[in-house]
C-alpha cells in the first residue's frame, strides 16, 4: 500500500450520507408518518437530495484523494470500481431524483441497493493498483462513462420495478400509495429501460474499439465481453417481449431486475473472476 | 411467397433466435475455443433472416427511419462480422533490432479463405525499444521504434507500443508482452562462408530463468546456448528493459566440451568457428488484419444514432409523462387502471388531465403490425396522446 489510505474517511462520510439519505426517503413513505407537515409538504425529498448531493461530494474527494494517492484514477481494482460506481449512481441518480419527482419514492429501492455496494466496499482493502500500459487509452475514459449512464438507468428501472412487485403486498401499496398506477410506473421504467440499450451499445461499441487498439481484436468472447453480450440480449429481449405481449406488472418487474441482476453480475463479478485479457492486466 | 415471409418475420422466431443466441453464449462462457462455433452461428443466421423479413414486411420497422436504420446496421453488423472472418489475418512475428519485417518470418498465421491483403508489400524496420516496469515486475509503457517508408520511398522514424499499432496498409501490428534478447551469432566454418544470424532467446523477463536456445551448424553437431544476462531488472523497485542496458556472457555446450564465449569473442567449436559479435533484442508483435473493421464502426454507431433518433421522437413528443389508460398507444398491463390512474402523471405537483384526443399531432402510430401476436398492439414505444405533461415538476 502506498502510504496511509487517505480516502477511507471520505469513503465513510460519503457512505454515511446516502445512509441518512436511505433513511430519510424511508421515513417519507411510511404510512404512519404520511401526516407530518415535513412528509406531507414533500420537505423530506428536499432532504434526501440534499443527502445525496453531499454523498457525491464527499464520494467525489474520497476519489480524489485516492487519485493523488496512487497515481491514478479508479479503474483497476475491485474497491476502487465500487468506489467510483457508487459516484457516478449517486450523481445520476440525484439528477433523476430531481428531475423526475414521480419516481421520488423509489428511490427507498434504489438507495438499499446502492448500499450493497457500499458495504462491499467497506469489506475491501483500499491496496494501490497497478495501471496498465493499456489503460492510457482515451477510449477508456468513453467506455467506462457510457458503462456509468448505462448502469444508472438500469438502477432507476430497478426502483421502478421494485415498486410493481412490492405493490403486490398491501405494504408496498401503502408505501408507494402516492406513485402512479403500475401502468404509469412500467412504462417510465420501460423508458429508462430503452435509453439504457442505447447507452449499453455505445459502451460495447466504445470498448471495442479500445480492445482493439488495446488487445488487437475488437471482440474475443472473452469473458466479461460474453457476459457484457448476454447483458445486451436480454434487454433486446426484455423489450421485445414488453413491447409484444402483455405482461403483468409483476412480471415486467421481475424482467428489469434480472436484466440489472445480469448486469450486476457483469460489472462487478466477471472482472475479477476471470483470468481473461479483459481484467486489464495484460 | 409474401405470406412465407411474413412468418419468417414473426417476433416468436426472433425470441427464439434470442433465446438461442444467449444459450449459445452461455454455453461457450470463458471457453469461447472449446465449443463449437455453431452455438453462435446457427441462432444469427436465425435472426438474420428474421430481421431481413420483418425489414421487409414489417411496417413498424420499414416506415420508421430510426428503427429502420438500427435493424439495418445489426444486419450489417453480422454480414460485415462474417466478410471479416473471411478476409482476415492473424499471425505473430518477433522482429530482431536493426532487422527489417519478412512475411516469410510470420508464425501461427490464420487467415480467412479470401484474404485479398498485400502482405508481401508490406515493409517496415525495427529499431531499439524499451519497455518500462514498475516495482513489483509490472510492466508498464512500451515504446518500440520502428522505420517505415514514407510517400516519397525515406525511411520515417515512428514510435509504437501497447494501444498504438504500427498500421500498413491495413495490416496492425501491435506490441506483446513476448520480447528478449538475441545474440548475433557468425559461424565461420573451415570450409566455406561464414554465415550471420541471431538465436531469439526465451521471452523475457518471463523466462529470465532459462534463457537457452540451440543450433545445429551445417555439417556439425548441436550446439546449446544458454545466456547469461546482466540487465537493471529489480523486482522491488522500477526499472526499464533496454537494449542499452544489458549485457551478457553466452555459455556455449557441444556434446563435448562447455565455453563462456564474452561479447565480442569467438570459440573454437568441432568443424568452424562460433563469434559472439552483438548482443540485440528482439520484439514479438501480433499481426491482425480485417479490413471491415472501419465499416463494423460507422455501421454500429449508424445503428446505434437510428434506435437513440427513435427513442428521442418518441420521448420527446411526450417528455416522461405518462398518458391515461385510454390511450391506446399505452399498454395496460395490469388492466386495473381506474379513473384516477388515467389521470396519474409521474409528478407530485398538480395533476394534469390527460386527453385520449389522439387526433393532435403526436398521436399514437397504429400500424399494422404482422409481427405482433393477436391482442397484444401494446407499444412502449407508441407515441402518447398530444398533451404534454412535465413529469418532473419543480416542486
Amino acid at each position: 500500500m502506498n502510504g496511509i489510505a487517505s480516502e477511507l474517511p471520505w469513503l465513510w462520510a460519503g457512505l454515511g450520507a446516502y445512509f441518512v439519505a436511505t433513511l430519510i426517503a424511508m421515513w417519507g413513505v411510511v404510512p404512519r408518518f404520511a401526516g407530518v407537515p415535513f412528509v406531507k409538504t414533500k420537505r423530506h425529498e428536499v432532504v434526501v437530495l440534499t443527502f445525496l448531493v453531499i454523498g457525491v461530494l464527499l464520494l467525489t474527494l474520497a476519489i480524489s484523494a485516492r487519485w493523488i494517492r496512487i497515481g491514478h484514477g479508479p479503474w483497476i481494482s475491485l474497491f476502487e470500481l465500487l468506489m467510483s460506481q457508487l459516484w457516478s449512481l449517486g450523481i445520476i441518480f440525484s439528477l433523476l431524483y430531481w428531475r423526475l419527482s414521480g419516481l421520488r419514492p423509489s428511490a427507498v429501492i434504489v438507495l438499499p441497493v446502492m448500499w450493497i455496494l457500499g458495504s462491499w466496499v467497506l469489506t475491501l482493502e483500499p491496496t494501490a493498483s497497478h495501471f496498465p500500459a493499456t489503460y492510457y487509452n482515451s477510449w477508456k475514459w468513453v467506455h467506462v462513462g457510457l458503462g456509468k449512464v448505462f448502469l444508472a438507468l438500469l438502477l432507476a428501472g430497478v426502483g421502478l420495478a421494485g415498486v410493481m412487485i412490492l405493490r403486490r403486498t398491501q405494504r408496498g401499496l401503502r408505501w408507494f400509495s402516492s406513485m402512479p398506477s403500475d401502468a404509469v410506473v412500467d412504462h417510465l421504467a420501460w423508458r429508462f429501460m430503452m435509453l439504457a440499450l442505447v447507452f449499453d451499445s455505445l459502451m460495447l461499441i466504445a470498448g471495442a474499439v479500445w480492445a482493439q487498439d488495446a488487445w488487437g481484436r475488437y471482440w474475443a468472447w472473452d469473458s466479461l465481453e460474453t457476459s457484457a453480450f448476454l447483458t445486451w440480449l436480454f434487454l433486446a429481449i426484455g423489450l421485445h417481449v414488453r413491447l409484444s405481449y402483455r405482461v403483468p406488472a409483476w412480471a415486467s418487474g421481475l424482467i428489469i431486475i434480472g436484466i440489472f441482476a445480469m448486469a450486476f453480475a457483469t460489472y462487478f463479478g466477471m472482472p475479477y473472476i476471470s483470468p481473461s485479457a479483459h481484467k486489464g492486466m495484460v | 411467397m409474401f405470406t412465407m415471409i411474413q412468418k419468417l418475420a414473426s417476433l416468436k422466431f426472433t425470441l427464439a433466435g434470442m433465446i438461442l443466441l444467449a444459450i449459445g453464449a452461455s454455453l461457450s462462457y470463458g471457453n469461447p475455443t472449446g465449443v463449437s462455433v455453431w452455438v453462435l452461428i446457427v441462432p444469427m443466421v436465425m435472426l438474420a433472416m428474421n430481421l431481413s423479413a420483418a425489414i421487409l414486411t414489417n411496417p413498424r420497422i420499414n416506415q420508421q427511419s430510426g428503427l429502420l436504420t438500427f435493424h439495418v446496421s445489426l444486419l450489417s453488423i453480422v454480414i460485415l462480422a462474417a466478410v471479416g472472418r473471411l478476409t482476415h489475418m492473424d499471425a505473430h512475428i518477433e522482429l530482431v533490432v536493426g532487422s527489417e519485417f519478412s512475411h516469410q518470418n510470420l508464425q501461427e498465421v490464420q487467415s480467412g479463405p479470401l484474404h485479398g491483403g498485400d502482405i508481401e508489400a508490406v515493409s517496415f524496420l525495427q529499431g531499439p525499444y524499451s519497455v518500462q516496469y514498475a516495482p513489483g515486475m509490472q510492466r508498464g509503457l512500451t515504446h518500440s521504434h520502428v522505420k517505415v517508408k514514407n510517400m516519397q520511398g525515406e525511411w520515417q522514424d515512428t514510435v509504437v507500443g501497447d494501444d498504438r499499432p504500427l498500421v500498413i496498409d491495413g495490416y496492425r501490428f501491435y506490441t506483446t508482452f513476448n520480447k528478449g534478447f538475441a545474440p548475433v551469432l557468425t559461424w565461420v566454418p573451415d570450409q566455406g562462408q561464414a554465415a550471420t544470424g541471431t538465436v531469439n532467446m526465451p521471452s523475457y523477463p518471463l523466462f529470465d530463468y532459462k534463457q537457452d536456445n540451440h543450433w545445429t551448424p551445417p555439417g556439425g553437431d548441436e550446439i546449446k546456448f544458454w545466456l547469461q544476462l546482466q540487465t537493471s531488472m529489480d523486482v522491488e523497485s522500477a526499472w526499464v528493459l533496454e537494449q542499452s542496458s544489458s549485457s551478457g556472457v553466452l555459455i556455449v555446450t557441444t556434446p563435448t566440451k562447455r565455453h563462456e564465449v564474452p561479447l565480442g569473442e569467438s570459440v573454437r567449436l568441432g568443424s568452424g568457428r562460433l563469434h559472439f559479435g552483438e548482443l540485440r533484442m528482439w520484439m514479438g508483435y501480433r499481426l491482425f488484419y480485417d479490413p471491415t473493421i472501419q465499416w463494423m464502426f460507422f455501421v454500429s454507431i449508424a445503428g446505434v444514432a437510428g434506435l437513440g433518433y427513435y427513442f428521442w421522437k418518441k420521448i420527446n413528443l411526450n417528455p416522461w409523462v405518462e398518458g391515461s389508460a385510454t390511450d391506446t398507444s399505452i399498454p395496460t398491463n395490469t388492466g386495473a387502471e381506474t379513473e384516477k390512474d388515467s389521470h396519474s402523471v409521474i409528478a407530485s405537483g398538480t395533476v394534469v388531465s390527460t386527453s385520449p384526443d389522439s387526433s393532435e399531432a403526436g398521436g399514437p402510430i397504429h400500424v399494422p403490425d404482422s409481427r405482433a401476436e393477436p391482442n397484444q398492439h401494446a407499444d412502449v414505444f407508441a407515441e402518447n396522446s398530444g398533451k404534454k405533461q412535465a413529469l418532473g415538476d419543480q416542486a
